[in-house]
């Protein structure tokens, strides 16, 4: 081994060892999805990026992003990664062109949404109305706040129980396709469900 | 049952998008020993079901663990000897509204992000005694250390 590499070595291992000697520090994981995110460090004394799962850095911003061991993470963070409630569940619910029915497939769906809903811990549950950006945007809030109220007075019926219950309209403000403005596009015309 | 109608009655009576600001922004999901959730200065024990406003503080003690959703499908959970604090909390992308401030004063926590920073990530912050988080749409742990 030639003496560069050596002194890399060396170098290399001092970073792993004081790489995170700090004792608050934060951690990136995979997302549930499996997809990797990204998150920003700002302290006194710097700005640190961290984009690779099971890597860390100091919350001061001190250092640059190290591996964490996976022995370390079990010992710090077991208890909170235990405790992680059961993920929230999304459901999407499409309509029959021009009004507030269902189609049957989203009909179909309704009885095992209530049927996980009543599965949950105290589960609250949001029905939120979406349109496309076609039209203006206050019609659209309007519209997509009727649809959403449908859902839920359907829902109701066929015995939807909620610890608590939210009926609400994001109109064209929250995409599920990216479009311009103006632009018709059956998968944003949705009711979502959210199962908390 | 008379809750669940109540707040279904109140998110259909308000002006769209408007919230009461007494609503809550999420519940406590699971607890295991000592754990609580002060809100506008009342403490009460945190059990399933609890709800979390604006400015709750979070705290669990020694031996205790819990978890909590939002609104937006955010889910933090928190390790023993914990203590968060629920800063700020907007949702309303009808109107583009979006934050979510948080505060973690000691303790472990593992935080998935949701709506909110997917919709906006520089929304989306959690302070620290020596730096702030800025969550770009993750899944991370963050410890501070007294």
């Amino acid at each position: 081994m030639s003496m560069i590499r050596k002194a890399l070595m060396v170098g290399f291992l001092g970073m792993l060892l004081t790489g995170c000697a700090s004792k608050s520090y934060v951690v990136l994981l995979d997302n549930p999805d499996g997809s990797t995110g990204k998150i920003v460090v700002r302290g006194e004394k710097g700005e640190q990026l961290i984009d690779k799962s099971m890597h860390g850095a100091a919350l001061d911003g001190s250092q640059q992003p190290a591996a964490i061991e996976e022995s370390r993470i079990r010992q710090d963070f077991g208890a909170a990664m235990a405790a992680r409630p059961q993920l929230p569940e999304r459901f999407l619910l499409y309509f029959e062109l021009g009004g507030a029915t269902l189609t049957a497939e989203s009909q179909a769906l309704l009885a095992q949404i209530i049927r996980n809903a009543a599965s949950r811990p105290a589960v609250d549950v949001s029905i939120i109305g979406h349109t496309d950006t076609s039209g203006n945007a206050e019609q659209n809030s309007a519209l997509a706040l009727k649809r959403a109220q449908s859902v839920a007075e359907l829902m109701q019926q066929q015995g939807l129980k909620a610890h608590a219950l939210i009926v609400e309209s994001h109109g064209e403000r929250n995409l599920l396709i990216q479009t311009p403005d103006e632009t018709p596009e059956p998968r944003n015309r949705r009711v979502e469900i959210s199962l908390r | 049952m008379t809750m669940n109608r109540t707040l279904f009655a109140l998110a259909l009576l308000l002006p769209l998008g408007v919230q009461a600001e007494s609503q809550a922004i999420g519940f406590v999901k699971n607890v295991a020993g000592e754990a609580s959730v002060s809100s506008a200065g009342n403490v009460a024990k945190a059990d399933v079901g609890t709800p979390i406003f604006t400015g709750s503080i979070l705290k669990t003690g020694s031996g205790g663990s819990m978890g909590v959703t939002f609104r937006d499908e955010t889910v933090m959970s928190f390790g023993p000897n914990t203590e968060l604090t629920v800063d700020e909390y907007l949702y309303a992308p009808g109107q583009g509204k979006l934050k979510l401030g948080s505060k973690l004063s000691k303790g472990s926590m593992n935080y998935v992000s949701g709506v909110i920073a997917k919709l906006q990530p520089d929304a989306v912050s959690v302070k620290t005694p020596t730096g702030t988080i800025g969550v770009r749409g993750t899944n991370f742990l963050v410890k501070v250390e007294e």
